[in-house]
């Protein structure tokens, strides 16, 4: 304890000592270095103060610009929320052209009684145009510019020259289920007539039947998807109304069908169709995918009914089945089943038919890794119709797609056709190249 | 009693053929047994991943024509298009946007 009291008593004096000792050693500061250094203090003091007042004022001004953004931000979400949306006016143009060849075989005669030539048939550019005001609504048409060249002589007049509207179209995606069309627009009898573009027919000739449907039609249409699951399965359908098949003179005579007059200015100066009512009509389909791409399953139904005479006492009814099948990227089969119906005050009520199958094997499936074959697509097609009115054909098709590019296509095809209409050639042979763009 | 007669000189009486009949059915449950397991391993495989958009392009647009290379068009045309084909091919709204946004991106620009 004595030695601790000690140690604590001199520690003390120590810092007795040190403290006296400390003012002694700031005398020697000058009074001229001490207004000096107050100096350089003031004027750090007035630097700090001017620092704040610049911070306070960028703060200000930072306050200003967001409050400005924010009334941007609201403007623009108001205006993107309001029901009418700026257009930007998108214009896209896609479509097909095709040159056809083709060469006849057999006795027949073309309806004029001469024999069926050989020769350049036609050459076609069809544009689609696309104009899109926004995400959701879309203007799009189709025409078609032809050159159906029957003779090769050129000196009778069996040439033509056409231009026509394929088909014209609002479409106006109003959500997630649902889009409305409305103009003219092809109809979904069937599934060919909406996949009918050259560079997506592997054979140049539209199957039998196709002729019994109207492809296009003036009208209204409501269509969409559900997706089933994540696997890619989907229900799609269409409902319509058009002004469907009219009377070419206001008969309801079995020869005064017209499938596609069904709109325009009357003889009398009137506008409309030559029937008292519109058709209506629709296709539900079921796309199975399984196993990712290449191997899927796609059925559809579709149907129209309405009143094609002008007195509105018969009607013109179709039904069709359709479907397609691809496994694996190289093999696909698809076709259809149709038939229609239409009440006639001379024949009763006709029935035309039709029946149509197509495969196609891509010769890349063998993987014989050589250029030319591996580019080629085999193509066969069978199909038969009757008109309801004694005239039946058989056809059989076999052919190829020669790949030039994934949009550049040589066709050509073989056909066989038996027919008891004398004015159906016996058979022919077609090349045709076909372009996609 | 009535026999049958097969490939001409195989003779099979009637008891013989529920046999033949039992042994056919036995053969079949024996395959579907079989098969059941791999089924069931199937089953609790790995969960389903969603399907991307490259998968849902080459699912939806090969089956109608041949693909088109994401840079034949810019982004915006492929805008216009997808709603084009949205409409034609009758295309689910979710599964267009995510083609769409593959096409996008692919596109480069």
């Amino acid at each position: 304890m004595k030695i601790n009291s000690r140690f604590l008593g001199t520690t003390a004096a120590t810092c007795v000592l040190g403290l006296s000792a400390s003012p002694r050693s700031s005398a020697a500061v000058s009074d001229e270095d001490f207004n000096a250094l107050k100096n350089v203090v003031q004027q750090l003091q007035q630097a700090h103060d001017q620092d704040q007042q610049q911070i306070q004022k960028l703060q200000q001004q930072l306050g200003d610009t967001q409050t400005q953004v924010q009334k941007t931000d609201a403007a623009v979400q108001a205006q993107s929320s309001s029901t009418i949306r700026n257009a930007l006016h998108n214009f896209t143009m896609v479509g097909d052209a095709e040159v056809q060849y083709a060469k006849t075989f057999g006795g027949a005669t073309d309806p004029n009684g001469n024999p069926h030539r050989n020769g350049f048939l036609l050459a076609d550019f069809a544009p689609i145009f696309l104009y899109r005001a926004n995400d959701n609504v879309l203007f799009e048409a189709g025409f078609d510019m032809m050159l159906n060249n029957g003779s090769v002589s050129g000196h009778e007049n069996s040439s033509s020259t056409s231009v026509g509207i394929s088909f014209a179209q609002l479409d106006y995606v109003m959500n997630d289920y649902m889009t409305f069309v409305g103009g003219y627009m092809l109809l979904p009898l069937g599934t060919y007539s909406e996949r009918a573009a050259g560079m997506l027919n592997k054979i140049p000739d539209d199957p039998l039947g196709r002729e019994f449907l109207p492809g296009a039609g003036a009208g209204a249409q409501l269509r969409g998807a559900f997706a089933i699951g994540d696997s890619g399965q989907m229900i799609t359908y269409s409902v319509y109304g058009a002004n469907g098949p009219s009377s070419i003179d206001n008969t309801a005579l079995a020869g005064s069908l017209d499938l596609g007059g069904n709109v325009g200015l009357l003889s009398d100066g009137s506008t409309g169709n030559l029937h008292s009512a519109p058709s209506g009509g629709g296709r539900i389909g079921w796309f199975i995918p399984w196993g990712g791409a290449h191997k899927d399953l796609e059925i559809g139904i579709s149907g129209q009914s309405g009143v094609w005479d002008d007195a509105g006492d018969h009607y013109w009814s179709a039904g069709v089945l359709d479907a397609s099948l691809h496994i694996g990227p190289s093999f696909e089969l698809k076709g259809e089943f149709i038939n229609s119906w239409f009440g006639t005050t001379d024949a009763g009520t006709v029935h035309p038919w039709a029946v149509w199958a197509q495969a196609g094997y891509k010769l890349a499936g063998l993987n014989l890794d050589l250029p030319v074959i591996s580019d080629v697509e085999l193509i066969g097609r069978y199909d038969k119709e009757s008109n309801g009115q004694g005239t039946s054909t058989r056809r059989y098709t076999f052919g190829y797609v020669y790949y030039l590019t994934n949009t550049l296509l040589f066709e050509g095809d073989y056909e066989w056709l038996h027919s008891n209409d004398l004015n159906v050639p016996a058979n022919q042979l077609i090349f045709q190249l076909s372009y996609g763009f | 009693m009535k026999t049958i007669r097969c490939f001409s000189n195989i003779v099979i009486r009637p008891a013989g053929r529920l046999i033949l009949a039992a042994a056919l059915l036995g053969g079949l449950a024996a395959t579907l047994l079989a098969a059941e397991p791999a089924a069931a391993a199937k089953k609790t495989g790995p969960a389903k991943k969603k399907l991307t958009g490259s998968e849902l392009y080459a699912i939806n647009c090969n089956r109608c024509h041949q693909e088109r290379y994401p840079t034949e068009f810019n982004s915006a045309q492929w805008q216009t298009l997808i709603t084009h084909m949205r409409v034609r091919a009758n295309l689910p709204a979710k599964q267009a946007k995510e083609i769409l946004k593959y096409l996008k991106e692919e596109a480069g620009g």
